[in-house]
């Protein structure tokens, strides 16, 4: 059928079938800023576009139902400024303010989130927070936690009003309270109203900044993001962005059933179908063993897994590959694939898995091992770490805490689902054009999977729609890349919503049991933790995120007095093969399953013991010079290395935490937790304590190149993958720094295994430290022959000859200490063209031999109905110590981001299963992550230190605020009622339960 | 999988095109549960030029024309409070926008906050051809008879009752797991629906003598145990929402 939308002010007219959705038909025609979150039920909103004005998603319409109605796109909002001789009305105010404050993170579902902040503020100049919390709730961002999008529309609201607003720009305000050590106070305001997001028109988070970074030309500045002015105009971007001629769409038949073995399948009736391409099966495929676990090689962990097999481990798995020229045929061809099954025994409960004479997973002769791996027993990896002397430790203490503790599968719910185009290009190699967090994984881990050489193979990693660990599984490029292989066509993947949950990777789920020795006095004499690990179908990740559940939150406590020099720790786990779909890699990487048990249990130990909660903890905690206890013990399942921790910002991060928070106010203090005309509602505030870790030292590599261009300019290539957090920012600033010129000359080209050097990718907390550093060094290099060509330049144009140790790189000039000098463009085209020719370009590698621990003090604030359980979050304070903050707009971003997943962590987020395995939660409906109309108020403090390892001090940032926040909503809500509850999330029933029992603190002391 | 789409000017034509045997044909509001990729074959016929989207206060009725969005109701003044909250709890704002009226009512199941609401208020509906009024609370028990030749062309509430909305979720945005709406008319008649479980919300009590309203509710959840929340759960919690919702409507 016929229809003529009116598409941002222009009719068009377009052959569209009736089924079409508005989405489907904008994408067709090339309208990409229209984004989709593979959602059948509208629930992500990354696809609205104002349809008269007011936002609706596209996703959720006919194409027809939209005739007659106005659209608008992102596309027509605003462009940029200066295209050649061509100048613009440039971007909208709305576009620009999210630029500037940092409300970009992946830039999914900016589009939608300007489109519906424009439909607002044409109505509403000047709304209020509430109001435009409300008007962005229709659009689900898993990045930023909505404080920088609504601090933007705040902003764009007051500009377009004429008013002025803050800079953002410039060095790091330090407002004077912060400095010589004193605590910030909140104000009364912060006190009385934990309602209000305190969110306004100023963006920058309180940092108390490191004096060694008052010389910094471009370190701890908030400069915008190098990729929002693309991001924010909703360019085509992503991975899905793309126009291929003659490209199919694939679609994956999933196994209905939790285990089973193929008995027969046959695909004939699917091949006939007309418009298909290609049916593949396992008989069809090479039978390779492999992980789809991005790591660096060689993998540590079993190879357990093969692109397509005679057998099937969880509901979801893979049954066939479908290429066809659309998703309707290819969906048709998956229902004319005729399987039968020979349904097995499934293992649905982690603590059978081992049992004599269960059913076996991993039967297949080409399994491959990892150290105690044992498919036997259904055992994808064992760890056994003991520190000092565990059982001397507990007969010296006074009296013994035992609990367990258990947390839940949960999702990553990146907006942009997993998503990959293959196609043979002109020299008959195979691009790989994927939204992953570790391309060069992706090449060497698919090149024996697809019988290529890895030089046959180019994986391109565009924009990512967010990833949060999700995308550093190896998890569909090879579904396309085999249908590509069989067909010579370029394939499309794209997973929808309910793949996500269904046949994507997930947080593992553990049963962890605690058991604390402590004095009298609070001094911990042992600790130990026995973990179980439901990996699901496949040994993904198990081994090295269990390790990091040890390795971090069991390093935290190591006690005080004799015990701080020899800690005695026990850190037990057994990850087992269940017929749940496989765990992976999600941001934290075990850490939070670690902490929720830990910090919970801290809780307990201290009220019992009589004792101040955070006293108790700092009583414990590491020190600054000591050793990490589990350094010599533990390293990814590799050699492990002692070191020392030279930079622990911990007790400051409490001090200014608690300030912030107004702790000294609220704790034990009985009319705050009261709230007048509702005796049924207690407030109640808690704490809990983090470290994680900053990248893998002695194993994962960073790199990156630098090309000066004649106009002064530099080419940025780095390995490193920017999955919306910033990095290719940050990065340029580094480089930045180095070179004396603005990051605007800094062109960042990442990820791409043909262009750019390697690197281990966006894992591990190590982007900013691991590739940071490398790009230093390769500017440094680059910085030594400006210099010495700047010295050659100043010398030949007469006066005193000047030595290249005496040039000094800044504001785009090389300068002597007398004043002359040149500029950096004018060194580049001396070098190029004029005399003694040469590229100035400089390659650098990085390797650390540490990771030194970003740390954090995490408060929050609860209002619980001790008559249903009902909890609400009021409030998320967190202090962290990540040394320098080479940005501050992208770093807290980062924290408040990662605060908003670990609220859901803590309160709504599950992967609940039913006793045939299959989940309750295929859509972001049922499985509720936050919008921005029910956030609570999000508050971040940076207290910097000066970690030495790095050149700029820099610690990591990214996964410490998915740590804390779960425990010290468990221990708020044990404040405000009594409640304890050892499983997360904490749900209404959950509270209610432990409010009805009313247990005692978990001592048998 | 959509076949035809329809956009009918007139609701004679609508109801002609409903009326048909081949293909399998249905109304469609907004959209938004029709508009998803599915096996089944159809064909739909868009209402939105037929303008049944008007709310009308007359007298205690307030008439919601069929295809009026939520949003519009949750921006209506004609609305008491607690009925545009609910209108604001079922979805997101950007569904709002185009999700209707009797859409809603049509595939909600028993954790929809609109329906409960308007299931406590005695809500009617009204079928074409005919103007046939048949009550909320018998409808959704049977909402599969109610396929072919006809459609809702109007939703009539009464507005003289107070209601009241408790409800128990994970989040304040969260679909919530109990659900209890309350309503109370000058006269004293009181009606209480429960929900947050189930294929549609349940009438619990419909009378002048709300005393036994708390024990009607438990007996309600008495079987709601599903993969959110146990029945002993719900069964408790709702009879404290009960308490609560019949003390704010003045019982």
């Amino acid at each position: 059928m016929r229809v003529t939308l009116q598409i941002n002010g222009k009719s068009n007219e377009w052959e569209i079938a009736p089924g079409d959705r508005l989405l489907d038909a904008l994408r067709a025609h090339g309208v990409f800023g229209v984004k989709d979150g593979g959602c059948r039920e509208g629930e992500c909103g990354a696809c609205a576009v104002l349809l008269d004005g007011r936002p609706a998603n596209s996703c959720s319409m006919l194409a027809a139902q939209a005739e007659g109605h106005s659209i608008q796109t992102i596309e027509a909002v605003g462009e940029h400024p200066e295209q050649g001789w061509k100048k613009t009305a440039g971007l909208d105010v709305i576009q620009q303010a999210f630029v500037e404050t940092g409300a970009i993170q992946c830039g999914y579902c900016t589009p939608a989130q300007v489109l519906a902040a424009k439909s607002l503020l044409a109505k509403n100049a000047s709304p209020s927070e509430a109001e435009v919390r409300e008007a962005l709730s229709g659009v689900l961002c898993r990045c930023t936690g909505y404080l920088k999008p609504v601090q933007a529309v705040l902003r764009a609201a007051a500009t377009l009003r004429g008013e002025a607003v803050p800079s953002i720009s410039g060095a790091i305000p330090a407002p004077p309270e912060l400095f010589g050590g004193g605590p910030v106070e909140p104000s009364e305001d912060e006190i009385g109203s934990a309602d209000l997001a305190n969110t306004g028109v100023g963006v920058l988070p309180r940092v108390v900044v490191s004096p060694k970074t008052q010389n910094f030309q471009t370190v701890g500045r908030a400069e915008v993001k190098v990729d929002a002015v693309k991001l924010v105009q909703g360019k085509p971007a992503f991975t899905a962005d793309i126009e291929k001629r003659g490209m199919l769409v694939a679609r994956v038949l999933h196994s209905p059933v939790a285990h089973a073995r193929i008995k027969r399948i046959d695909a004939a009736k699917a091949r006939e179908l007309p418009g298909v391409a290609a049916v593949l099966t396992w008989q069809d495929l090479p039978r390779v063993v492999y992980s789809t676990a991005g790591q660096s090689d060689p993998t540590p962990g079993p190879l357990d897994m093969f692109s397509l097999d005679n057998k099937v481990r969880f509901v979801g798995d893979r049954v066939a590959f479908v290429a066809a020229e659309t998703e309707e045929i290819a969906d048709q061809a998956l229902r004319l694939i005729e399987v039968e099954y020979e349904e097995l025994p499934a293992v649905l409960d982690p603590a059978d898995a081992m049992k004599p004479g269960e059913v076996i997973l991993h039967d297949e002769p080409e399994y491959v091992n990892f150290g105690e791996s044992d498919p036997q027993k259904n055992l994808a990896a064992q760890i056994r770490i003991d520190i000092g002397s565990v059982e001397k430790g507990f007969q010296e203490a006074d009296k013994i805490y035992e609990a367990e503790y258990e947390v839940p599968k949960v999702q990553q719910a990146h907006i942009e689902p997993h998503v990959v185009v293959t196609y043979w290009d002109e020299d008959d190699r195979l691009v790989i054009r994927t939204s992953t967090q570790v391309p060069f994984h992706v090449r060497r881990l698919m090149a024996p999977v697809l019988k290529l050489p890895i030089k046959r193979i180019r994986v391109i990693k565009p924009r990512i729609g967010g990833g949060f660990g999700g995308k550093q599984e190896v998890l569909i490029e090879d579904v396309a890349a085999h249908l590509t292989i069989a067909t010579g066509r370029p394939v499309l993947y794209e997973y929808t919503r309910e793949e996500e949950f269904t046949a994507s990777r997930s947080r593992h789920p553990m049963r962890v049991r605690m058991k604390t020795g402590v004095k009298l006095d609070g001094t911990i004499t042992a600790n130990e933790m026995h973990a179980l690990v439901d990996t699901g179908a496949y040994g993904c990740h198990g081994l090295t995120v269990t390790g990091n559940t040890g390795h971090k939150a069991m390093a935290l406590y190591v006690g005080d007095g004799p015990y701080r020099q020899a800690p005695n720790i026990r850190f037990y786990a057994d990850i087992v093969y269940t017929n749940h779909p496989p765990a992976g890699a999600f941001r934290g990487y075990g850490a939070p399953q670690g902490f929720w048990p830990l910090e919970r249990h801290m809780e307990k130990i201290a009220r019992d013991l009589g004792l101040d909660s955070i006293d108790f903890r700092l009583k414990n905690a590491l020190r600054a010079g000591e050793l990490h206890p589990f350094s010599t013990a533990w390293s990814e399942g590799r050699e492990p290395s002692p070191e020392i921790l030279h930079t622990v910002g911990l007790e400051d991060c409490v001090r200014q935490g608690k300030a912030a928070a107004g702790w000294d106010q609220k704790y034990r203090n009985p009319a705050w937790h009261e709230v007048p005309g509702k005796p049924h509602l207690r407030k109640g505030i808690g704490m809990a304590l983090a470290m994680h870790g900053t990248a893998i030292p002695y194993l994962d590599m960073g790199s990156a190149s630098i090309k000066m261009n004649e106009d002064g300019s530099f080419n940025l290539l780095v390995g490193a993958t920017d999955l919306g957090t910033g990095s290719d920012t940050v990065l340029a600033q580094m480089a930045s720094e180095v070179l004396g010129v603005p990051v605007e000359d800094i062109v960042v080209y990442s990820s791409d295994t043909d262009f750019t050097p390697f690197d281990k990718g966006a894992y591990a907390s190590s982007t900013t430290y691991i590739s940071g550093t490398a790009v230093v060094q390769a500017a440094q290099k680059v910085a030594d022959r400006l210099r010495v060509r700047a010295a050659g330049m100043l010398t030949a144009r007469g006066g005193a000859p000047v030595a290249p140790e005496q040039i000094r790189l800044a504001g785009r000039q090389a300068a002597a200490p007398d004043g002359r000098n040149v500029t950096i463009a004018e060194i580049g085209r001396e070098t190029l063209h004029y005399s003694n020719q040469e590229q100035i370009m400089g390659v650098a590698s990085y390797v650390s031999p540490s990771s030194p621990p970003p740390f954090g003090a995490q408060f929050a604030e609860v209002t619980v109905d001790i008559q249903t359980g009902q909890v609400k979050v009021d409030q998320l304070v967190m202090a962290v110590d990540s040394g320098v903050i080479v940005n501050p707009v992208t770093a807290s971003g980062q924290i408040e981001g990662g605060m908003t997943q670990a609220l859901g962590y803590a309160v709504s987020e599950e992967m609940v299963y039913d006793e045939r395995g299959q989940v309750r939660e295929k859509n972001l409906v049922d499985y509720h992550i936050f919008r921005a109309n029910e956030m609570p108020a999000l508050q971040t403090l940076f207290i910097e230190t000066y970690e030495p390892s790095h050149p700029f001090g820099v610690k990591a940032v990214a996964e410490i605020p998915m740590d804390g926040v779960a425990p010290a909503v468990g221990n708020a809500i044990l404040d405000a009622c009594g409640a304890s509850v050892d499983a997360n999330p904490v749900t209404p029933e959950r509270i209610w339960r432990a409010l009805r029992s009313q247990e005692a603190p978990g001592s048998n002391g | 999988m959509i076949i035809e789409y329809h956009r009918p000017q007139t609701l004679e034509s609508a109801l002609q095109l409903l009326g048909r045997d081949e293909p399998l044909t249905l109304p469609m509001g907004g959209g938004t549960v029709l508009s998803r990729p599915g096996r089944e074959r159809y064909a739909v016929v868009d209402l939105q030029a037929l303008g049944l989207n008007e709310i009308v206060s007359e007298g205690n009725l307030l008439r919601i024309g069929a295809l009026s969005a939520l949003q519009q109701l949750f921006e209506s003044d004609a609305l008491q409070p607690a009925l545009r909250a609910a209108a604001h709890r079922e979805t997101s704002l950007n569904l709002r926008q185009v999700s209707t009226v009797a859409g809603t009512l049509v595939v909600s199941d028993g954790r929809s906050i609109f329906a409960t609401a308007l299931l406590a208020l005695d809500a009617r509906l009204i079928w074409q051809p005919q103007d046939r009024e048949i009550g909320l609370g018998e409808y959704l028990p049977l909402r599969e008879n109610f396929r072919g030749g006809r459609l809702i062309s109007e939703v009539r509430v009464p507005s003289n009752p107070r209601i009241e909305i408790e409800t128990v979720a994970r989040s304040p945005e969260d679909r919530p797991i109990v659900i209890v709406a309350a309503a109370k008319w000058p006269s004293g008649r009181t009606r209480v629906a429960v929900g947050g479980f189930g294929a549609a919300p349940m009438l619990a009590m419909d009378g002048t003598e709300p005393a036994g309203a708390v024990q009607a509710v438990r007996q309600a959840f008495s079987s709601s145990s599903d993969q959110w929340a146990t029945a002993e759960y719900r069964v408790e919690a709702a009879g404290i929402l009960t308490g609560r919702c019949l003390e704010q409507v003045g019982v």
